[in-house]
């Protein structure tokens, strides 16, 4: 901690007050009391109700758009189409590619095209059955490959055919690298796609006041960027817009960039002079989407005898859908995100993003490196297995240790890899019980590496990435100002346990206010794991500040030198006279008095030397990474295919835990989340089938269930980051990475079978073992842990 | 369409409202009654975020015609903790167990666990297994925390509220 | 919210005043738990004009075993819940108790009735679906507002899935439906009550309530089981789902089998009774070969569709590993 006064002999240091305990979240029994208003609990007077048309068409041009008859009904306020809105817009300032609903072309099933406010839902519904739109179908692709052959450009405002976005990055002589390699692993992966599954359904509310200021209420996880893009939409200053994030019910990635009804309600709002809302259905959230790609990737990798990495190269085909949304970060991070936490000399990826008739990708927990993470864990459980080396020893060979350099040119601060695999070694019992696991029975490992923020913004500018403001009361509270969405992740929580610690309060005497544009400092959002680091940062700086005014004018009453005030337990106290105290809201009183109103700013910005200085070299780097690592126990059963996950042990380095259960819920839930994608979660288009979606409904689109979860087992390892606050590192995303890599490598370590593509279901998985023990009866491999064919039926 | 007069049992005491009979008892709840702790989230019962109780049971607000419901005791997740035995804490010991172990992340599926949670609770009347609460709880969608701690959550406020029972859960 | 047709809603208390409700009201639909109707008609796969609510019922919500201990009779409006925790079922019919208990969620069990289970409505990928989903799919199909099937391509037969899992228990188990109609009650076995139609699968007629699903209590010794395989180990319905009961001999798993019923569920509408099981009787229950002679028979004569959203070729194969492994698990259970 910061400490200004330079009086030696240093007092003894005083005791962490609130960090790395566990807190009850300063919001939590609210939303369990059920008297929280997320965004659809907002009650307004007057408030009409939003429904967006969307196309039946995967691909198909508009002709003509009739809304005379829906504008007629009864109950109908107003109607608007593309034309209203027709300004382009896009998360990525160089990607404007969408409109908020489809001006000239449809491109997926499910795009809006017009909207339509209304007494009630079922008058909307009505007007919407109303509208007459006249199509011209296109031929529709749904493979980015074939896409990308095609002649028809899916994107309205795409140039370059159906390419949306393509890297070529090589560091290194690789070819050279796997001609020398004594053993070169080639694998072809497929991540099939996913989506986030908030239980919240998107929702939004706007309205307008007759001073001019729009207020828009949304389940956003970025409201800063949803106002700029609220402006440039709407054309309107951004200081007569307000937004609002109101307490959001999960989100994964999923909110994390404007969607069209955001920009319906708003414009809806301003035609209509009455509020409006627009609550998706369960399936509109599918069509919104933006989640994790689907990706082709082929990898080859090179090994030393002894197991080293010699060099890596990948080749990568992303399926983009209709529009960029994050799609040219997800290109870089397909490749950028790979290059720790194991050391090699050369490297080489070339990721291809398509467009292609479905609903967009983007980022979900673990933006665009889940994906190739499963290839290169995968592939180094190969060459362990082809090298006879222990899968933990293999990694550890290739561990790049603390403050290294990428191949890539990335700076890596703290690295508690290796801890994270002696946790996970340790915690599953891995050299006990491996080797004397039954056929069907396996452990798996897998490790990571992820981002605590980018080191740029998403649009270039020179103001901080994270920016807190801090007030105290003479009462004895302090008031947080933040424009961090706390999306269920806790980040409300964190900032009040730093202003707790250094101001010596309780969490209940802190009361933070977050994420609305008028009252908040400008933050950029929750996505890539930024929020801890960059808003932490910049919560102690203003909570420390603070905390050195406080503490001199009780010094100056004790007359002691300030070094020795601290302030705890809601009382400021002498260090070496620890029983010498008075109540904090009294050392507030003091400070007050000898500085007026008590309020303070801090701000964070990232270093800008920790990365390569090659083009693209800015995109996947981070001021500290996190590192995880994973062992799986599967039970697999050979005669249906059915994989059976026990348990999962996930180690974490987070730098330091500033919260302890917030920590374990975020490397539970992404451990889980993992496990689903794993296992049984599909998000498709059914090609066959003009593209309607493979079951947009929380029946076919399967989450695992309590019976279905495995027992969760977490392991906090604490690395600790001078770039992070008090060494603290992001927990949200890390932890999924080796999820899926972690269970490939327990079905291999089960039954012998790799399964390279996802989902790991039991038709894929039966097949894999069926091949195998062909190949077994043929004389052509040797029977997987020895067990008779016989025996495995009732194994 | 005419709205017809329900007068509805809810969290122990009789509201009267009027609303469309083709009206589940969810949008009644969360949009005639402002009881807004009853969560829609895919509204045909898949997912378990608008878990009541009826007559004591946990069942799924989104499919229940709110006429249907007359005459029924309905209790919602606001009517949790009500009983004068829980009035000095000012919640139900699940509420307080789920927030010691931070079991609710967004908290936008917990008030329908901790609907399911109380049931099960209730009718066991002792200490309960983590694997009694999985299958309890199965109908209930979360995606935020694994279950994990849930799972603990609900485990541990049993144990409080039952203590003279530790041994049945060993 | 996804949006209801508008209907109106009569809540009778008695079956005569169900009756009476249903012929007043030509297109009126019964609802018992809500649990299926609701998501269909959310689906707007029907609009009707009226909903026959059975909640206050009171008669349809018993157990009773006749004084002659020869018929258990379940009210039609007994939860799944109710069933699956019941002693006398638990006891008598303990295939059935698990069935009841595995149906989609502890939820839906609060809610769903037997009657309503038995009487499910049939499913399939490309109907239970939103009807702007149908809509984009091409205008709905023979069950929708279409007119082609989508799985048997150039078909003009419905074969949405009956996925009911207490139906082929409560067949296995020699068990009848009770009707009551304007024209008075009928008993049907129920392996009739099903025809291969997934537009109308059932022969209730219109205006008719199930009342009651009656169970003789068979004097043999007997075991029966029932298998489900899901992706999901809740909430989901069936995939596989396989009813089985075998008369036996002596009251022992090492006694000849004297009888055997199999029948499975989610192939098409109707559930489908495996024939041919003659040539394994007289085998013990607990002899190998008497297992895989079942298993074969299912194998050979059910062939899933793909109706349900799930791979059918698989779903195929795994009727044969879950025959055997349920008679292996009768067999061990002793």
């Amino acid at each position: 901690m910061a400490d200004h006064d330079p009086t030696p002999p240093a007092p003894p240091a005083p005791p962490a007050w609130q960090l790395g305990k566990s807190h009850r979240k300063v919001d939590a029994m609210e939303r369990m009391r059920g008297i929280t208003r997320y965004t659809d609990d907002l009650k307004l007077p007057g408030l009409l109700h939003c429904k967006i048309l969307r196309s039946p068409h995967p691909h198909a041009n508009i002709l003509s758009i009739d809304t005379s008859k829906a504008e007629a009904l009864p109950g109908v306020h107003g109607v608007i189409t593309g034309k209203d809105l027709s300004i382009p817009y896009g998360i990525i300032p160089w990607t404007p590619d969408e409109t908020a609903l489809a001006v000239e072309k449809v491109c997926h099933v499910g795009d809006g095209l017009a909207a339509v406010a209304a007494v009630d839902e079922d008058t909307a519904l009505r007007a919407l059955a109303a509208i007459e739109v006249v199509y011209e179908p296109l031929q529709a692709y749904y493979d980015p490959e074939q896409a990308l052959a095609a002649e028809v450009a899916i994107n309205p405002f795409n140039k370059r055919g159906n390419l949306s976005k393509d890297v070529v990055l090589e560091f290194g002589d690789v070819e050279q690298s796997l001609a020398d390699a004594p053993l070169v692993i080639e694998g072809e992966y497929f991540f099939e796609g996913t989506t986030h599954g908030a239980i919240e359904p998107h929702c939004a509310v706007a309205k307008l006041e007759p001073n001019g200021l729009l207020t828009v209420w949304s389940a956003t996880q970025v409201s800063h960027y949803l106002h700029r893009e609220l402006a440039k939409v709407l054309e309107r200053p951004a200081h007569t817009i307000r937004v609002i994030q109101p307490p959001l019910g999960g989100a994964f990635g999923g909110k994390s960039e404007p969607f069209d009804l955001e920009f319906c309600v708003a414009k809806l709002a301003m035609l209509t002079g009455r509020p409006v809302k627009c609550l998706y259905t369960r399936e509109e959230v599918f069509y919104a989407h933006r989640g994790r790609h689907p990706m082709k990737m082929r990898h080859r990798t090179g090994f030393t005898r002894e197991g080293k990495i010699t060099g890596v190269s990948a080749r990568t085909f992303i399926d983009g859908g209709a529009y960029s949304s994050f799609g040219l970060v997800t290109t870089y991070y397909s490749g950028q995100l790979l290059c720790s936490p194991y050391v090699f000399p050369a490297y080489r990826f070339h990721s291809t993003r398509a467009y292609t008739n479905k609903p967009a990708c983007g980022p979900k927990r673990g933006h665009g490196s889940v994906q190739p993470r499963f290839a290169i864990e995968v592939q180094l459980d190969k060459a362990a297995v082809a090298l006879g080396l222990d899968p933990f020893e293999l990694r550890r060979r290739n561990d790049m240790g603390s403050n290294t350099t990428t191949v890539n040119g990335f700076e890596v601060g703290s690295n508690g890899f290796l801890e994270c695999l002696d946790r996970v070694e340790s915690g599953s019992q891995w050299r006990e019980r491996r080797a004397s696991l039954g056929f069907g029975h396996g452990l798996g490992l897998a490790g990571s590496t992820y981002i605590c923020g980018t080191n740029y913004p998403i649009y270039p500018n020179d103001m901080p990435q994270g920016a807190v403001q801090i007030t105290l009361d003479r009462s004895g509270r302090a008031r947080v100002f933040s424009g961090a969405n706390d999306i269920g992740q806790g980040s409300n929580t964190m900032l009040a346990v730093i202003v707790a610690e250094e101001l010596g309060l309780h969490l209940d005497d802190v009361r933070v206010v977050s994420a609305d544009t008028d009252l908040c400092p400008v933050d950029l959002g929750a996505y890539s794991s930024r929020i801890t680091l960059m808003v932490g940062n910049a919560c102690m700086q203003a909570a420390q500040k603070l905390r050195g005014k406080v503490r001199e004018s009780v010094a100056k009453r004790w007359e002691i030198p300030a070094a020795r005030v601290t302030l705890i337990d809601r009382k400021a106290m002498d260090l070496e006279d620890p029983a010498r105290s008075i109540a904090l809201d009294k050392a507030f009183q003091w400070a007050e008095a000898d500085h007026g109103l008590l309020g303070e700013v801090g701000s964070y910005n990232t270093p800008k030397d920790r990365h390569g200085s090659y083009r693209g070299g800015t995109i996947g780097a981070s001021p500290a990474y996190s590192f995880t690592a994973h062992v799986a126990e599967v039970e697999v059963d050979p005669e249906t295919g059915v994989v059976d996950v026990k348990h999962i042990w996930v180690a974490h380095d987070c730098g330091r835990a500033l919260s302890k259960l917030i920590v374990e819920g975020q490397m539970e839930g992404s451990a889980y989340m993992g496990f689903g994608e794993a296992i049984m979660e599909r998000h498709a288009v059914d090609p066959r089938h003009n593209g309607v979606h493979c079951g947009p409904s929380l029946l076919d689109y399967r989450m695992p269930t309590f019976l279905d979860t495995p027992d969760i087992h977490a392991l906090i390892v604490e690395a600790p980051d001078p770039q992070g606050p008090y060494g603290a590192k992001e927990a949200g995303e890390g932890p999924l990475h080796p999820s899926i890599p972690a269970i490939a490598n327990a079905i291999y370590d089960a039954v012998g079978v790799r399964i390279d593509a996802l989902p790991f279901s039991p038709p894929k998985v039966l097949a894999a073992i069926q091949d195998r023990a062909r190949l077994e009866q043929a004389g052509e491999l040797a029977p997987f842990k020895s067990a008779g064919l016989g025996e495995r039926r009732n194994a | 369409m005419a709205e017809t007069l329900l007068s509805l049992h809810i969290n122990g005491e009789l509201a009267h409202v009027a609303a469309p009979p083709h009206w589940s008892l969810l949008e009644v709840l969360r949009y005639r009654l402002d009881l807004i702790g009853s969560k829609q989230g895919c509204d045909k019962g898949d997912c378990g975020a608008c878990t009541v109780q009826i007559d004591g049971e946990p069942v799924l607000a989104c499919l229940t015609l709110a006429c249907a419901a007359q005459g029924r005791a309905i209790r919602t997740v606001e009517g949790l903790g009500w009983e004068p035995q829980f009035r000095a804490a000012g919640c139900h010991p699940l509420q307080d167990a789920f927030d010691r172990y931070d079991a609710a992340q967004c908290g936008f599926c917990t008030p329908g666990i901790l609907m399911s949670a109380e049931s099960l609770l209730r009718k066991r009347g002792r200490a309960v297994t983590p694997l009694e609460v999985r299958e309890a709880l199965a109908g209930n969608l979360c995606r935020c925390t694994g279950y994990t701690k849930i799972v603990d959550a609900v485990v541990d406020a049993s144990e409080r509220m039952f203590a003279e029972d530790h041994d049945i859960h060993g | 919210m996804l949006r209801l047709p508008q209907f109106g809603v009569l809540m009778p208390e008695d079956i005569a005043g169900v009756v009476e409700a249903l012929r007043a009201n030509p297109g009126a639909r019964i609802i018992a738990g809500g649990t299926d109707i609701l998501p269909n008609l959310k689906h707007w796969l029907d609009e009707p004009p009226m909903l026959v609510s059975l909640a206050r019922v009171r008669e349809l919500r018993t157990i009773t075993l006749d004084s002659d201990s020869t018929t258990v009779r379940i009210g039609a409006g007994m939860t799944l819940r109710e069933v699956s925790e019941h002693a006398e079922i638990r006891s008598r019919f303990p295939s059935l108790a698990h069935a009841a208990g595995l149906v989609a969620s502890p939820l839906i069990r609060n809610m769903g009735t037997l009657g309503g289970n038995v009487n499910l409505d049939t499913r399939c990928r490309y109907v239970n679906q939103s009807q702007f989903w149908r809509q984009a799919l091409g205008g709905g199909c023979l069950k929708s507002e279409g007119k082609v099937c989508w799985v048997v391509p150039g078909g003009q037969n419905c074969v949405a899935a009956m996925s009911s899992d207490c139906v082929p228990v409560l067949i296995s188990l020699g068990a009848t439906i009770v009707m009551v109609g304007p024209d008075g009650e009928r008993e049907l076995a129920l392996d009739k009550y099903f025809k291969a139609d997934g537009l109308a699968h059932t022969n209730r007629n219109a205006g008719e309530l199930t009342t009651e699903l009656r169970l003789p209590v068979g004097q043999a010794p007997r075991r029966a089981a029932y298998a489900k395989w899901t992706v999901r180990k809740s909430i989901d319905f069936p995939l596989v789902s396989v009813a089985l009961c075998f008369e036996l001999e002596r009251d022992e798993v090492d006694a000849p089998v004297r009888a055997a019923t199999v029948v499975v569920g989610v192939l098409g509408a109707k559930p489908r009774v495996v024939s041919g099981l003659e040539s394994a009787l007289g085998k013990p229950l607990s002899d190998p070969s008497f297992a895989r002679m079942v298993a074969d028979a299912v194998h050979k004569q059910c062939k899933p569709l793909e109706n349900v959203p799930f791979e059918a070729p698989y779903r195929r194969q795994m009727l044969g590993v879950y025959t055997r492994r349920a008679i292996e698990g009768l067999v061990a259970a002793g």
